[in-house]
């Protein structure tokens, strides 16, 4: 299977460890990436509620190359997968669709009839294949809560492959890992991302509740698969830390990474290394 | 309808009744045509289960429920002065959970465009025209740029310390990326913003 990789603005820089770890993990599960030539930003969940058009023509913009490229469009962040998708749905309306070619065309761009579908990499590995046959190094014994956010498997129009409340596609995927899920019932509340610089004090509050829930259910780590998400519960996490005098330091891991060790691969290959609040305690308590 | 407000059955006034002679088109049809047809603003029956699942709905000054019913009665400016637009995170909650189809959270994000063309101004409208901004600029969002053009200096100085750490990481890098053709790209974008 080969796809057209659409890694968005976040995965080359403060997400690295994503684009990282999905390489390499769908290198080794046999699925072909090939990044979408000249892709640009999808607009993420701010540019539709400034203009409605120029947001969807952002975002329909990389649907365009993934035709032209032929090939299913694949993000790893959440937002670039939603917005692709509820571009890609946009084209099927008639309306839209004029609205959006007009624009596009000004760019120089032209949209075809060809098919393509948008996934995000959650969908595909949970669903697409079975992980337990690749598995080389389970990770017995570690405990983690899987938080899906929002723009993950909402609305069920858009996205539509797991539950837009209470999902378990990652669950699965974490439990085929060899890892201990536990109940995460935050699992699909918002963590305040798009706020996040605007009104900072929410924000910060719909993290806190989330961090507390993990912690409280004993979790080692968050896995997750959105870098708006991972930016409030990582790179805030020692602001919040000092802002409410609480103490998480609790580790928050894509989920491509976590999946990435159990498939016996190198922590540095994967990113783990990259991130903000250390991921050691993951690491020592797997042995690695 | 008399315009009198006396009591129906079971306590319910007149005036909260769904009545279609309280609509107002116009405020409807310009919400429908900013957010597109999806919106289905006139399907309402007022159950409130998207505010029952609002994340932020103890912040807000209005409910995406009576939100939604404002713009049903044409209240511009009670909508449009709404906090509600601003503490709205584009979840999906309400628009996942409401049984009529109605999409709360695509007619907030209509309403938030209508709003920044009628000229509101805060903390939120600045940030997230600036956002837009800088992407129809390269057409890929340099962080820092952002962060400097929305809150100065003195934003940059109180994430310095998180900036140098991604930056030693390597998640950060002093130069912005772009697109091949800005240029088109960002006159294209600005022409369908005007229209
Ligand atoms: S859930 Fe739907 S029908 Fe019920 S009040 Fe909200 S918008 Fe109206
Ligand atoms: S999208 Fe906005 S209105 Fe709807 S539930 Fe989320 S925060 Fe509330």
């Amino acid at each position: 299977m080969k796809y057209s990789y659409y890694p968005g603005c976040s995965l080359h820089t403060t997400a690295k460890e994503f684009d990282m770890s999905t390489k390499v993990v769908m290198r080794e599960l046999g699925i072909e990436l090939e990044e979408l030539q000249d892709w640009s930003c999808c607009g993420g969940s701010v540019a539709a509620g400034v203009s409605h058009d120029v947001g969807m023509a952002m975002a329909a913009r990389n649907v365009a190359l993934a035709q032209k490229q032929n090939l299913d469009l694949l993000a790893s962040c959440s937002g670039c997968y939603n917005k692709s998708a509820r571009a890609a749905k946009a084209l099927e309306n008639e309306t839209e669709k004029q609205k959006i070619t007009a624009i596009l065309s000004d760019m120089g761009i032209s949209i075809s009839d060809s098919n393509i579908r948008v996934r995000n990499v959650v969908d595909v590995l949970a669903n697409d294949l079975d992980l337990t046959s690749y598995i080389q190094r389970p990770l017995n014994g570690l405990k983690v809560a899987c938080y899906y956010g929002c723009l993950l498997t909402r609305p069920a129009d858009i996205a539509g492959w797991d539950s837009p409340i209470f999902p378990m596609s990652m669950d699965r995927l974490a439990q085929a890992c060899g890892a201990e899920v536990v109940d995460f019932r935050s699992k699909t509340k918002c963590c305040g991302g798009p706020i996040l610089v605007s009104k900072q004090e929410v924000a910060f509050e719909l993290t806190k509740q989330l961090l507390d829930e993990a912690q409280s259910l004993g979790a080692d780590c968050i896995v997750l698969a959105c870098p708006l998400c991972a930016t409030n519960l990582e790179l805030r996490q020692p602001e919040i830390e000092k802002k409410y005098s609480v103490s998480y330091q609790l580790p928050i891991l894509y989920i491509t990474e976590l999946i990435g060790l159990a498939l016996g691969l190198k922590p540095g290959k994967l990113g783990l290394n990259k991130h903000i609040v250390s991921t050691q305690s993951v690491l020592a308590k797997l042995g690695i | 309808m008399t315009g009198k407000t006396r009591k129906c059955f079971f306590g319910l006034k007149v005036d909260r009744q769904l009545d279609g002679d309280k609509m107002n088109r116009t405020f409807v049809d310009r919400v429908m045509t900013e957010g597109g047809e999806g919106v289905a603003i006139a399907a309402c029956m007022q159950c409130g289960t998207c505010s029952g699942g609002c994340t932020n709905i103890d912040r807000m000054d209005l409910s995406p429920r009576t939100l939604v019913l404002m713009v049903q009665r044409g209240e511009w400016d009670k909508v449009l002065q709404s906090q509600s637009l601003w503490l709205c995170t584009s979840c999906y909650i309400c628009t996942s959970r409401c049984p009529r189809g109605v999409r709360p959270s695509d007619v907030i994000e209509a309403v938030k465009a209508i709003a920044i063309r009628q000229g509101i101004e805060n903390d939120s409208t600045r940030f997230n025209q600036i956002f837009v901004e800088l992407i129809q600029k390269r057409g890929i969002l340099f962080e820092p740029e952002l962060m400097q053009k929305y809150g100065g200096i003195s934003a940059m100085l109180e994430q310095a310390e998180l900036g140098i750490k991604l930056a030693l990481k390597g998640k950060m890098s002093p130069f912005p990326a772009k697109i091949q053709d800005p240029t088109t790209f960002s006159q294209a974008l600005e022409k369908a913003a005007q229209s």
